[in-house]
């Protein structure tokens, strides 16, 4: 099968092959068909997942299938607005075009939440030491992103900054490396110490808020294949003015925290259940509170020393 | 993102374990990606067998894992309603999906199901959703405003959708089988008096004639054929489980019940998609070329004919007037 990097192809190519429905992105454990029409989120694709393994071959199998639509006739010319379709009946907000980038992550966002069951899957930030991976669990507002993103830049892998992909059998998570969602003050934070090339254009006034996205660098895609083996997981709770503190958690807590944030949990039942009590066995959990990122990198440093040989 | 299908009564074959998988990729992908499209992935996961280690085998496990999550959901569910009832001298019949997995159907393998349909007398409606909200079933948001719900209660066939507040899971209660206002009318007291009670089961299933009269009815009768695929391996497998007499008995029975019309029109289509020769069917010439249009996949003609089968369908639910005045609604609502 015909599989190279994004920016291997020819720019053309791409985009005809965007604009047809024929592109397959091979991410981690999934292969998605895309398609989209509109400059703004082409431009997004090209530039966001450059270093990214496609193929452009209409007889690949696909996992998913993503189209960015307006989402009817009329918002086609009239006040135009986009919509992602999964290829499922799902009560998405339409967006104003400008926002496509947008539309289309919150898209694969959604063909994963919603349509994977093979591997459980939970809401949060994934970063791995060599095999070794850290869960930074999602709570609104807490910082899991610009965490992700900081730890970047000390050198751990991006497995994704929005799901946990648990293989039920082998207790490791799965790579899935997109674009690190940033929002609102996190933005310039993250442009400050990764740099402003490897941070997207910023789309204001979202339903979000301020959104920017850091791109997965090449070395994130390359070893994207590595799984790893979760050893703790951290809570992170992001306070003006607060004092570093870690407080560990018992794991039944961290496990049923995980639990709610799941959106496929219930769906494969009891393999999920004794999957996610395999991974957990010999992990440690925390709440960390922080009110600056060089605390949260603190703190983190110090809970991995202790605990990951 | 529709891709050209290059012959639909191939891969129908293919969905319903008649033909092999197609050895070209290209085709195969095109295959698999009209039975995702179609939402028919865990039918094809019942029938087919993927080299393991392949993406195909994958993508067929992951819809397993899905169907198997909505059978499990559709039996613990339709419990939870015969427990809501109990007591109470209502006796549900079961429609459709919840019918077909509780009486192990061929139909059932594999479907995807996302409601739970019922059908109770219409003087028991009342009492019905009053003890469904007892136990937690309450009107659905997205039809929760005045306009639906006295849209649903004047005019149609069923209560206004009924959701879990905890489960989430969905509810349609049924008091007939179409409209108040559709163009055909299906003596659905006679139907109901020929249900029969489930084996080792309190619950109520029509007979299996009146099941794929009634599954005629509603894919022929009401629907726009958004997922053609999907209703037709539906009649398909729900005639494989009739016998020789009931197949031979089904036109007089839908005549019976002044369901003719769209049972003959799943006899033709079982004709022609399935090559199956069964008497009397017979559809109008508007139908036959849309649907050939429309499950083809390809052309210029797909808009116009789903159009078609769209207007089709609202025609057959309502008069004129209250057809216009309702569409106008809901344009005003998606723009």
């Amino acid at each position: 099968m015909n599989r190279r990097a994004l920016s291997d192809y020819p720019r053309s190519d791409v985009i005809h092959a965007l604009r047809s429905g024929t592109l397959a992105l091979d991410l981690g454990p999934f292969l998605t068909r895309i398609k989209l029409s509109d400059r703004r989120s082409i431009d997004f694709f090209r530039d966001m997942y450059a270093a990214c393994p496609v193929s452009i071959d209409k007889a690949v199998l696909c996992d998913f299938s993503l189209c960015l639509r307006p989402p009817n006739k009329f918002r086609k010319y009239f006040r135009r607005q986009i919509v992602p379709d999964p290829g499922f009946q799902f009560p998405a907000v339409p967006l104003p075009l400008e926002m496509s980038p947008l539309a289309f992550e919150m898209g694969l966002n959604l063909s994963v939440a919603l349509q994977c069951f093979r591997f459980a899957i939970f809401h949060a930030g994934v970063v791995a030491d060599g095999d070794n991976a850290l869960i930074i669990a999602a709570k609104s507002g807490g910082g899991k992103s610009t965490l992700t993103a900081a730890l970047m830049e000390e050198d751990w892998r991006l497995l994704s900054d929005e799901f946990a992909i648990l293989d039920l059998d082998a207790a490791t998570l799965k790579a899935y490396p997109r674009p690190v969602s940033l929002k609102n003050a996190s933005i310039d934070v993250v442009r400050g110490f990764a740099g402003s090339g490897q941070v997207s254009d910023t789309l204001h006034d979202t339903p979000k808020g301020a959104i920017a996205y850091r791109r997965p660098r090449p070395s994130d895609i390359e070893t994207m294949q590595r799984a790893a083996k979760p050893r703790l997981i951290l809570f992170p709770r992001f306070t003006d003015g607060a004092q570093a503190e870690s407080r560990e958690i018992d794991l039944a807590d961290a496990a049923m925290q995980l639990i709610a944030s799941s959106p496929n949990y219930q769906v494969i039942g009891e393999r999920a259940f004794s999957g996610l009590m395999t991974m957990l066995e010999g992990m440690k959990a925390y709440e960390i509170e922080y009110g600056s990122t060089e605390d949260s990198l603190a703190l983190v440093r110090e809970l991995w020393k202790a605990h990951v040989p | 993102m529709i891709q050209r299908a290059p012959d639909i009564k191939d891969f129908l074959r293919i969905a319903t374990g008649q033909a092999p998988l197609p050895d070209q990729p290209q085709a195969l992908a095109a295959f698999t990606l009209w039975a995702q499209q179609s939402h028919i992935l865990g039918q094809v996961a019942a029938v087919v067998d993927a080299p393991v280690g392949t993406k195909l085998a994958e993508i067929l496990e992951n819809a397993r894992l899905r169907s198997s999550y909505d059978q499990r959901m559709l039996t613990f569910e339709t419990n939870r309603i015969k427990r809501a009832l109990m007591g109470a001298d209502i006796q549900p019949i079961l429609l459709k999906g919840s019918a077909y997995v509780a009486e192990h159907l061929l139909a059932s393998i594999g479907r995807r199901v996302s409601d739970i349909d019922i059908l109770v007398p219409e003087a028991q409606l009342g009492e019905t959703e009053r003890l469904l909200g007892q136990a937690g079933w309450r009107a659905e948001e997205s039809t929760s405003g005045a306009y639906d719900q006295q849209y649903y209660r004047r005019w149609m066939h069923e209560l206004p959708p009924l959701r879990h507040v905890t489960r989430r899971t969905l509810i349609d209660v049924h008091h007939r089988l179409l409209p108040r206002t559709s163009r055909i009318r299906p003596d659905h007291l006679k139907m109901m008096a020929a249900a029969r009670q489930i084996e080792g089961s309190d619950l109520m299933v029509f007979s299996p004639t009146d099941r794929f009269i009634h599954s005629a009815i509603h894919i022929f009768g009401d629907g726009a054929f958004e997922t053609p695929a999907r209703s037709f391996i539906e009649l398909y497998y729900l005639y494989q489980d009739l016998s020789d007499d009931e197949r031979q008995g089904l036109l007089a029975r839908a005549t019976d019940v002044g369901a003719q019309k769209p049972t003959a029109e799943a006899l033709w289509m079982l004709d022609e998609y399935f090559d199956i020769k069964a008497g009397g069917a017979r559809a109008s010439l508007v139908l036959k070329s849309c649907l050939r249009s429309v499950t083809a996949g390809q052309g210029s003609g797909q808009f116009l004919a789903n159009s078609v089968l769209y207007v089709r369908s609202h025609y057959m639910r309502m008069p004129l007037p209250l057809l216009l005045g309702h569409l106008w609604k809901k344009l005003l609502r998606r723009v």
